[in-house]
């Protein structure tokens, strides 16, 4: 067997010149994901370039206008002990808890969780809903994908050949926003059979901001922005949950596996989706 | 840990004795195993679910740097194995009957060259129609399994009728069809359950080395070491003579690792190879290759008058047997022997079938048959007590087997415990106000509990044991019983520390080795305490005798005069001065007079047997098995009005195991069995499309883990001797699991209403469920 | 290609292929057995080892990423003969059962209260929860973290 060549840069240019001259060639972070392939024989690439030693990638911090950047090697670990993370974006905060096991998450990047674009995880329909942006480079250039369009199909995402995740940016939600991150399970640490990722805000009663998310309810996180829309200046009573809820449904294309049936995830949502509204707005 | 145990560790929760070892991370598990020049052997599984073998070429195989052996099912002799109906051969030689049917071998100097030659052994199969539904294959012109059926060699007298049936199984007791005239109330269901994977941590696993003489050495994670030399010798056509199966440390079994994994197979390449080979199975060809619980489904009508007392009994199930039969006949035989629970029910007719399938073959596991029982049984009884206006564990109570009944068959069962268990299970879990006047549940939940009851056995088949008293007064046990993590050896080695009053670091446990140790029939069957347990209790008495026979000389007397005294000495009754510590005692019989002193026993296991004029037995595949066990078991749940998810909150588990040897061990298999059942109930299911299993993973099969169970596992040990048990135990091995699947069931309709028929009960069955009820 | 692992305290210099797993050199190369193969795929824990004081996944980290990092594996948690507050609480309680659990458990253990000094039940619950065991059902293992808790100097 042509043994596997292994690279540790410690820029980034190296990194995207590696990965640009050799064919094939992918990068690994935590490895939680890319290691379980290679363990299945599911890959077989002919170099790993490692993401491990390149610095600018690991950092948490506040950008302009308040906005979260989170390097794309920083952990799922990090990122639930984040005082600022806690405090200030908690739908992101919950979503980097609900990954797995610890053990997962004290290597598991949030880059690496991107980039795999599996809708049945945690972070994309959490990122989906705080309408994070994906910041991609490449050899010749930088570029920022919005998650909505971001992930395009299962396990299918934005990133051409070459190009890797170097960030996830978040906008300061809006003042007085609250978010949630509802997981549906078969047992503690499995993918979500439904999750929810909503951020609300109101004032006097009335909703200023409102965003939903689905999770593993089809091939990319479910939104409907018209739906959100129609709800801003409105109070956000049953009924108007409910309408929401049945709009998500509809647009729903779940699919049928061991951890629920299409129609049965199709029929959580409205409860579901009522449920972290309540939640939020209580 | 003390350094001086008790003189007496009987009815103690000592330490095991391998603990040490297992907390520093130096046990012995067979991949951790390396030999001088050892190869790594990997097994193909055939890709088709039904199909005969036309041609193979391992000539790619066999080209492949590093390859040093391939070999392929057709190329052996036939020479036919099984547990019970001689049906498979160690690799298809024929014909291929499910997805993973192992089909050839290759030894290679690495696991990777090994895998990757899997992909170069070329096999043309002409494909057959497959059947995986017990329904379709019973049809006529369904595709057939075993053309040869008739021929196979049956180990027992089998019955079997019908297309793709390999056994039937009737027991029954009294005049059914006449019992329903006098109830009051009759109620019936079919009650359906899954196939459930052992998921034991550690994978099934063999390392076989041939020395220059041609007998082969095999160690691997059996529950029976002798099961295993027998297999081999009959796969091969080698004389046992030849053949020294040894036990690792096994991490755990459950029932999975009691027939051959890939003991044969490591053999056969050793013996082409002339160097040791290691075969271990990953992960998802254990779940694929290896064997699960059989599905089945099971119907139940239960009759009794309106007072509550039970009349009679109708049994009827289908158990899915997979591709070969494997233990099927004494699953099914088993399941419809405990067909009429534990319970006073004059009139019972019970018939269980087992059918072949083109998927996976389904074997032992935890409950043998009784889970699947227990679950049709334990739901209808619920259904009884609800349409009698009856609290269903005062209609268990009342109709509850009493010491001196009998259970069907007539065998007396004169120590049975279940009223007690359901007294203390009633008080502990308060059963009365959670069933009555519950605690509200956490907002978006429904509350409910539940119950179920259980008896099970403790007593089968052959076992023996050896003691041998040691120069300086310790003793050397051994039976060839293997411990599969149950805690068995330090059991045994309490029962004889016991029995001799020496303290526990005086006996030596002697590792499981065909070469060395008595045959023992194996661990399975929640045995080893009750069965190997009489047999060390025996033996351990035998060297006590010769031990007073040997001091007799010295002190001048009769050997009644004398008795053992706690320390490991014999001395003269009301003489405290008149004393021999036990090594003075060996001394003296290996230099003097006498000779060794080592007591033996071989016993077969003898209860009464049943009664052919009692009762009917037919196509059973035991002639005697006993030392009956009970428990009742209730579980209190929480269910999540949205998504319908079932949590356990807390959970009870009396168990009459007539005396508890070792109780932390008692409690530990009660939690651990409890936990098992868990999953069987609400998430463990293995699925298949066709005839692919779909879940064979860990990602996708799941077991419950620290947070997915309470950690409020209550184990209530109750007490009533069995009198012909070491100490009065019986076995505990099994029971935890048995009754929980019914108890959630039970717990769920209290909580809302919907008494569910198909396990596991799933979130999305509960939902569906509640949805319909609405 | 040459990989220089810190193992136990103990430097050691591998010829490894890219591919292999920490788990695989572990328990290959450096005849460590103790932590041990039950997935492969990061679900069951068996394979749990420290990495810079971290309960990892040696199934699911390659070996050449491990250079410049400690790793604490079963072997090197007791201190010769004396085993720790963890292993000796293990034990005590009954914990252990078939054993093959018990390394990843007792590493994730000693994670744990290297980092919270008391912690409770549901901690000490959610901290386990990565580590799957087929025989015990949980409470013994629990109970012995929370023994081994009560011992550990505050």
């Amino acid at each position: 067997m042509t043994p596997l060549a292994y690279h540790e840069p410690e820029s980034l240019d190296r990194a995207l010149r590696l990965l640009a001259d050799i064919e094939g060639a992918r990068c690994i972070a935590g490895g939680q994901t890319l290691v379980a392939m290679l363990n299945a024989g599911l890959v077989e690439p002919p170099a790993l370039v490692s993401l491990a030693r390149i610095a600018e990638l690991a950092t948490i911090a506040r950008g302009p206008g308040g906005a979260l950047r989170i390097g794309a090697t920083v952990t799922h670990e990090a990122v639930t002990e984040s005082d600022d993370v806690a405090r200030n974006f908690p739908l992101i905060a919950q979503a980097a808890r609900a990954i797995a096991h610890p053990a997962i998450r004290s290597f598991g990047t949030i880059g690496g969780a991107v980039a795999h674009g599996d809708p049945n995880a945690d972070y994309p329909a959490a990122l989906v809903a705080s309408d994070a942006v994906i910041e991609i480079a490449s050899g010749g250039r930088r570029r920022s994908v919005p998650a909505g369009e971001f992930f395009r199909d299962y396990l299918t995402t934005a990133l051409e050949p070459g190009e890797i995740v170097v960030a996830v940016v978040i906008p300061a939600p809006p003042v007085g926003a609250r978010g949630l991150y509802l997981k549906f399970a078969r047992v503690d640490g499995d993918y979500a059979t439904l999750s929810v990722a909503a951020l609300l805000a109101r004032k006097d009663g009335a909703c200023t901001h409102l965003a939903v998310a689905l999770g593993s309810a089809g091939s990319v996180p479910v939104r409907d922005r018209n739906a959100e829309k129609k709800r801003i200046g409105k109070k956000l009573d049953d009924a108007a949950i409910a309408e929401l809820g049945a709009a998500l449904a509809a647009r729903c294309d779940p699919v049928d596996d061991v951890r629920g049936s299409s129609a049965y995830r199709r029929g959580l949502v409205p409860g579901l989706v009522a449920k972290t509204l309540k939640i939020l707005s209580a | 840990m003390s350094a001086q145990s008790p003189a007496n560790a009987v009815g103690q929760g000592v330490p095991r004795l391998e603990v040490r070892e297992k907390v520093f991370g130096q046990a012995q598990y067979v991949d951790d195993m390396v030999r001088p020049r050892m190869l790594h052997g990997a097994v193909l599984g055939s890709p088709i679910p039904h199909g005969r073998i036309k041609s193979f070429d391992k000539s790619r195989a066999l080209a492949l740097p590093g390859v040093k052996a391939v070999i392929v099912g057709p190329e052996l002799p036939a020479h036919h194995l099984g547990a019970f109906i001689k049906d498979e051969t160690a690799l298809a030689r024929e014909k291929v009957r499910y997805i993973g049917d192992p089909v050839a071998a290759v030894a290679a100097v690495d696991l990777a060259t090994a895998r990757k030659a899997l992909g170069l052994i070329d096999i043309e199969y002409e494909e057959l129609p497959a059947v995986f539904d017990v329904d379709e294959a019973q049809k006529p012109g369904a595709p057939l399994l075993h053309e040869n059926y008739e021929k196979y060699v049956k180990v027992y007298p089998a019955e079997f009728s019908g297309r793709n049936v390999l056994t039937i199984s009737t027991v029954s007791e009294g005049n059914v069809d006449q019992a329903w005239a006098q109830c009051d109330v009759i109620v019936e269901g079919v009650y359906e359950s899954p196939a459930q994977a052992h998921a034991y941590l550690e994978t099934n696993g063999a390392l076989a080395e041939f020395d220059a003489a041609g007998k082969v050495t095999v160690w691997s994670c059996t529950q029976s070491i002798f099961k295993m030399q027998a297999a081999i010798s009959e796969a091969l056509g080698l004389p046992m003579a030849k053949i020294r199966a040894i036990a690792t440390r096994v991490g755990g079994g459950f029932g999975g690792k009691s027939e051959p994994g890939t003991q044969i197979i490591a053999v056969m390449l050793a013996q082409a190879t002339g160097r040791p080979v290691k075969v271990i199975l990953s992960r998802d060809e254990d779940f694929t290759m290896m064997r699960v619980r059989h599905p089945a489904k099971v119907r139940v009508k239960t009759g009794a008058k309106k007072d509550g007392t039970l009349v009679a009994r109708e049994f009827d199930a289908v158990y899915d047997a997979g591709a070969y039969a494997d233990e099927s006949p004494g699953v099914v035989g088993f399941g419809v022997l405990m067909a009429r629970g534990p319970y006073r029910v004059p009139h019972v007719k019970s018939v269980g079938r087992g059918v072949y399938t083109n998927k996976l073959r389904t074997g032992a596991f935890r409950g043998f048959g009784n889970p699947q029982t227990a679950f049709a049984s334990e739901a209808n009884l619920d259904d009884l007590a609800a349409k009698l206006g009856m609290d269903p564990l005062d209609l268990r109570l009342k109709n509850a087997m009493r010491p001196g009944d009998t259970w069907v068959g007539g065998q007396k069962v004169e120590a049975c415990g279940l009223v007690e268990c359901l007294e203390k299970l009633r008080k502990q879990s308060d059963w009365d106000k959670r069933r009555n006047s519950p605690a509200p549940a956490k907002p978006g939940k429904k509350r409910g509990i539940g119950v179920a009851c259980l008896s099970h056995i403790s007593g089968v088949l052959a076992t023996s044991a050896i003691v041998r008293l040691l120069e300086d007064g310790s003793f050397s046990l051994n039976t060839g019983a293997v411990d599969i993590g149950q805690g068995s050896d330090t059991t045994l080695a309490q029962i004889c520390a016991g029995s001799l009053r020496v303290p526990l670091e005086r006996v030596n446990l002697v590792n499981p080795d065909t070469d060395a140790s008595p045959y023992n029939w194996g661990t399975g069957a929640s045995r080893v305490t009750y069965t190997v347990g009489r047999a060390v209790a025996s033996a351990s008495d035998s060297v006590a005798e010769q031990i007073k026979q040997r001091a007799s000389i010295i002190f001048e007397c009769a050997p009644a005069d004398l008795e053992l005294r706690e320390g490991g000495m014999v001395g003269v009754k009301g003489v405290p001065g008149k004393v021999l510590p036990y090594g003075a005692v060996a001394g003296f019989s290996h230099f003097v007079v006498g000779g060794p002193i080592i007591g033996t026993t071989a016993l077969m296991f003898d209860g009464p047997g049943f009664d052919p004029k009692r009762a009917l037995l037919r196509g059973v595949p035991f002639s005697n098995l006993g030392a009956y066990v009970f428990g009742a078991q209730a579980v209190e749940i929480e269910i999540d009005e949205v998504t319908g998810k079932v949590e356990v909150i807390e959970a009870w588990s009396a168990h009459d195991v007539g005396k508890a040897i070792n109780p932390q061990s008692v409690e530990g298999q009660i939690q651990g069995g409890v936990v098992q059942g868990i999953g069987y109930a609400l998430t463990e299911s293995v699925e298949w499309d066709g005839g692919r299993v779909v879940n064979p993973t860990f990602m996708d099969y799941k077991i419950p883990g620290a947070l997915d169970v309470p950690y409020a596992i209550h184990p209530i040990i109750v007490e009533h001797p069995e009198a012909s048990g070491p100490f009065g135990a019986k076995g505990v091995g099994e029971p935890g699991l048995i009754g929980v699947g019914p108890a959630i069931r039970n717990a769920i309709a209290h909580a809302v209403g919907v008494r569910l028929s198909v396990m596991p009960f799933s979130a999305e069955r509960v939902w569906t469920a509640m949805r319909g009820a609405a | 290609m040459q990989v220089e692992l810190n193992v136990n305290g103990e430097q050691a210099s591998l010829m490894l292929d890219a591919r292999q797993t920490l788990l695989d050199a572990l328990r290959v190369q450096l005849g460590l057995t103790g932590t041990k193969l039950g997935c492969n795929q990061g679900v069951c824990g068996a394979c749990t080892v420290l990495i810079d004081g971290k309960p990892a996944r040696s199934c699911l980290v390659l070996a050449a990423g491990c250079g410049g990092r400690k790793i604490v594996t079963i072997e090197g948690i007791a201190d010769g003969a004396k085993p720790s507050a963890v292993q000796q609480a293990f034990i005590e309680t009954g914990a252990v059962q078939c054993g093959y659990c018990t390394p990843g458990m007792i590493l994730t253990a000693e994670a744990l209260l290297r980092k919270r000094k008391r912690p409770g039940l549901d901690e000490i619950r959610e901290a386990m929860s990565g580590n799957l065991c087929r025989c015990s059902g949980y409470a013994k293992i629990i109970d012995a973290v929370k023994l081994a808790s009560e011992r550990v100097p505050a």
